[in-house]
C-alpha cells in the first residue's frame, strides 16, 4: 500500500515533468510535418501531415538553407575536433595532476575551475580579442580552441576524480614491471578510465555542437558557420519560414540524441564518478 | 638470485622518523620475513627496497650494487602486493606477460615464459580470463605468476595473504613456500602475522618502532628471544609474562610476584633485581597438588581437539597453558604446575633485555 502511494506520487510528479519537457519538442515536431499554412493553426495534429519540409531542407531548396549540408558538416567537424582535443588535454592534465602528482597541479586545476565563476558570455569579448590577436578570426580553429577552453576545466575535473579512484598499487606494479610514465598512461591509465573518457568526450562534443554565441561571434562567412548560427539567420527576415526552421532544428537535435542514447551507460557512471566517495 | 644488504638505512617523512638506521644482510636465496606490528616500518623498508620510497639515509644494495638511485624497473625485482594490483583490463596472460612486453621481448618468448609460470602455479585453465572472473586465491597466484615470469633477482611480498580467508591463507602459505624451495630466489616477505613468519621464513627480522628487535631463525626467536618484545610477539598463544623480583639463594632461584607466588627460575640476573618472568604456554606442566608446583585455579577450558588451552589464575595473573590431548578439568578446579627452570625466560624489568643465559 505504501509502495503504491509512493509510486502514485512519483507518477504524479513524473507526468507533468515529462509533458513540460516534451511539449516544446512535440511542438517542433508538429511544425516540421506541417505545411506553412497549417503550422499556426493551433491543432494538436495537422490535417495533412507531410514530409515535404524535410525534402526542402535536405535538397537545400530555400535561401536560408543554401549551405545546409556544408554547415551541418562544419558543426560535425568542429564538435568532433572539440571532443577529441578536449580529451587529449583533459586526460593528460588529469593524469599528471592525479597520478604523477605534478607540483602545482592542484593549483592549475583550481585556476581552471575558477573560470567557471565568470559567465561564458563575459569571456566572449576577450576571447574574440585573443583570437583576433592570433589571427584566427573567421577560421574554425577559433571556435574549436574557444570551445576546448570552455570544456576543459570541467573535463579535467571529472577525469581527475575518476583517476583518484584508481588504486595506487596499479601504478606501482606498472613501475616495477618497467613502465615509463608514458607507457603507464597509454597501457594502464587510459584503458581504466575509458568510461569517463567517453562521458567527457561526449560532453565536450555536445557542448560544441550546441554552441551558438561563440560560433556567432567567431565565424562570419556563410560557408564556415555552424548550423545553430545559420538557424539564427532565419530570424533576420520578417517572414521567416518557421516550418523549415523547426525541421532543421529537429534534424540538428537528432545526432546528440543518438550519441546520448548510445553512450547513456557511460554518461551516468562517468559524470557521477567522483561525485560521492564510494 | 642475489644477496641484499641494508646499511644504516633510515627514512623520515617530514619530521617523523619511520626507519631508524637499520642494517642487516639477506643471503643469496634466503627467504627473509620482516614481521612486526602495524606501523613498525616493515612495509616502508620493503618499499624502499622496491624503489617505491626514497631512501633518506644509508644504502641498500642488491647483488652488491647500491640501488639508492636506481629506478624500480632497473633493480631487477618483482613485487606481489596485498591488493594483488592486477591490471583489471588485461587477461591473466597479459597481466603475467606485461613486464616482458614492456621490455620488448619476442612474442614467442613471452608466451613460453607465461606458460611456464602458469604451469608452476596451476593457472593454465585461467590464462584467458580477466582478474574480476577469478577468486581471491587465483588472483593471488596470478600476482605471483607476474613476479615469476620476470625471473627477478629478488621477490618482494607485501602482506600478500592478508586479503584471503583463513583456510586459503594456510594453503597459499605452503604454496609460496613450495615455490621458493623450487625457484630458490631471494625473497623478502612482509607480514604482521607471526605465524606466517614462523612457518615460512628461513630467517625472521622482528621490527618495532622503525628498529630491529632481533634477527634469527624462527626457532631461535622462539627459544631465545633477545628481549621482552620479541618474546611476546613470537609464539601463539603468546608467552605468559609476570613481573616480580628475582630471589637467588644458593643454587636455586625464583621470582616472587607481588601476590606472593614463587615462580621457579634458572640462571641469569642478580638477587633482588626487578624482572619480567616469561614462560611459554606449552612449558607449564600439569602435576599433582604439592610442592614444588605452582598452584592455580582453572578459569576457562578451551578444547581445540588435538590440544586443550587452559586459562588459569595463578595468584593475580591470568596464565595460558597448553596441554596436549584432552582433559577432564573443569573451571574452578585447583591444579598445580611444574615449570622447568631451563624453559624460563628472564628479562630486565626496565629495559626488557634478556638476562643470561
Amino acid at each position: 500500500m505504501k509502495r503504491l502511494l509512493t509510486e502514485a506520487r512519483l507518477v504524479l510528479i513524473g507526468i507533468p515533468v515529462a509533458i513540460w519537457t516534451l511539449l516544446p519538442i512535440y511542438h517542433m515536431f508538429l511544425f516540421s510535418i506541417s505545411t506553412k499554412e497549417e503550422a499556426f493553426s493551433g491543432e494538436l495534429w495537422p490535417a495533412h501531415p507531410t514530409l515535404r519540409n524535410f525534402g526542402i531542407v535536405f535538397r537545400e531548396q530555400n535561401y536560408f538553407l543554401n549551405h545546409f549540408w556544408r554547415q551541418f558538416a562544419n558543426s560535425l567537424l568542429i564538435a568532433v575536433a572539440v571532443g577529441a582535443i578536449t580529451l587529449v588535454v583533459a586526460a593528460g592534465a588529469a593524469f599528471s595532476i592525479s597520478r604523477l602528482r605534478t607540483r602545482g597541479g592542484r593549483l592549475v586545476l583550481n585556476c581552471a575551475l575558477f573560470t567557471y565563476f565568470i559567465p561564458a558570455a563575459f569571456l566572449a569579448v576577450p576571447m574574440y580579442k585573443a583570437m583576433g590577436t592570433y589571427g584566427l578570426l573567421n577560421t574554425q580553429w577559433a571556435l574549436i580552441l574557444a570551445m576546448v577552453t570552455i570544456a576543459s576545466p570541467y573535463a579535467i575535473w571529472v577525469l581527475k576524480q575518476a583517476s583518484d579512484k584508481l588504486p595506487w598499487e596499479l601504478d606501482e606494479a606498472a613501475r616495477i614491471d618497467g613502465a615509463s610514465p608514458l607507457q603507464l598512461f597509454r597501457l594502464v591509465y587510459l584503458p581504466l578510465i575509458a568510461p569517463s573518457l567517453v562521458a567527457v568526450g561526449t560532453y565536450a562534443l555536445l557542448l560544441a555542437w550546441n554552441e551558438y554565441l561563440y560560433a556567432f561571434l567567431l565565424l562570419s562567412n556563410d560557408k564556415d558557420i555552424t548550423l545553430p548560427v545559420a538557424l539564427g539567420h532565419f530570424l533576420s527576415a520578417d517572414d521567416s519560414p518557421w516550418e523549415l526552421l523547426m525541421t532543421t532544428g529537429l534534424i540538428y537535435a537528432l545526432p546528440p540524441a543518438a550519441i546520448y542514447y548510445a553512450f547513456k551507460r557511460y554518461m551516468v557512471t562517468g559524470l557521477t564518478a567522483g561525485a560521492v566517495k564510494s | 638470485m642475489a644477496p641484499v644488504s641494508f646499511n644504516n638505512v633510515a627514512k623520515t617523512f617530514g619530521s617523523t622518523e619511520v626507519i631508524r638506521g637499520i642494517s642487516f644482510d639477506i643471503r643469496d636465496g634466503e627467504f627473509m620475513v620482516l614481521v612486526g606490528p602495524s606501523g613498525c616500518g616493515k612495509s616502508t623498508l620493503l618499499r624502499m627496497l622496491a624503489g617505491l620510497e626514497e631512501i633518506t639515509a644509508g644504502t641498500i644494495a642488491i647483488d652488491g650494487r647500491v640501488v639508492n638511485h636506481v629506478d624500480s624497473k632497473d633493480r631487477d625485482i618483482a613485487m606481489v602486493f596485498q591488493s594483488y594490483a592486477l591490471y583489471p583490463h588485461m587477461s591473466v596472460r597479459d597481466n603475467m606477460g606485461f613486464s616482458l612486453r614492456l621490455r620488448r621481448a619476442e612474442r614467442s618468448e613471452i608466451d613460453a615464459r607465461v606458460m611456464r609460470a602458469a604451469r608452476i602455479l596451476n593457472l593454465e585453465p585461467y590464462l584467458d580470463r580477466y582478474p574480476r572472473e577469478l577468486s581471491g586465491g587465483q588472483r593471488q597466484r596470478v600476482a605471483m605468476g607476474r613476479a615469476i615470469v620476470r625471473d627477478p633477482k629478488v621477490f618482494l611480498f607485501d602482506e600478500p595473504l592478508s586479503n584471503l580467508d583463513a583456510k586459503l591463507r594456510v594453503q597459499m602459505r605452503s604454496e609460496i613456500k613450495a615455490l621458493h624451495q623450487r625457484l630458490k630466489t631471494t625473497t623478502v616477505y612482509v607480514t604482521h602475522d607471526q605465524i606466517e613468519a614462523m612457518t615460512m621464513a628461513d630467517r625472521i627480522v622482528v621490527m618495532h618502532d622503525g628498529a630491529i628487535e632481533q634477527i634469527g631463525t624462527p626457532l631461535e626467536l622462539y627459544d631465545r628471544p633477545d628481549n621482552l618484545f620479541v618474546a611476546q610477539f613470537i609464539g601463539s598463544p603468546a608467552m605468559n609474562v609476570v613481573r616480580g623480583t628475582l630471589r637467588r639463594t644458593g643454587g636455586a632461584a625464583h621470582v616472587e610476584t607481588a601476590d606472593g607466588v614463587r615462580w621457579p627460575a634458572g640462571s641469569g640476573g642478580v638477587d633482588g633485581q626487578g624482572v619480567a618472568y616469561g614462560v611459554r604456554p606449552d612449558h607449564l606442566e600439569l602435576v599433582g597438588g604439592g610442592e614444588p608446583a605452582v598452584p592455580g585455579e582453572i578459569v576457562v577450558v578451551e578444547p581445540t581437539g588435538s590440544e586443550t588451552e587452559l586459562v588459569v589464575r595463578i595468584g593475580d595473573a591470568q596464565i595460558i597453558v597448553e596441554t596436549h590431548g584432552r582433559t577432564t578439568l573443569q573451571p574452578g578446579d585447583t591444579v598445580g604446575f611444574a615449570i622447568d627452570p631451563a624453559n624460563v625466560h628472564l628479562f630486565d624489568q626496565a629495559s626488557g633485555a634478556r638476562l643470561a643465559p
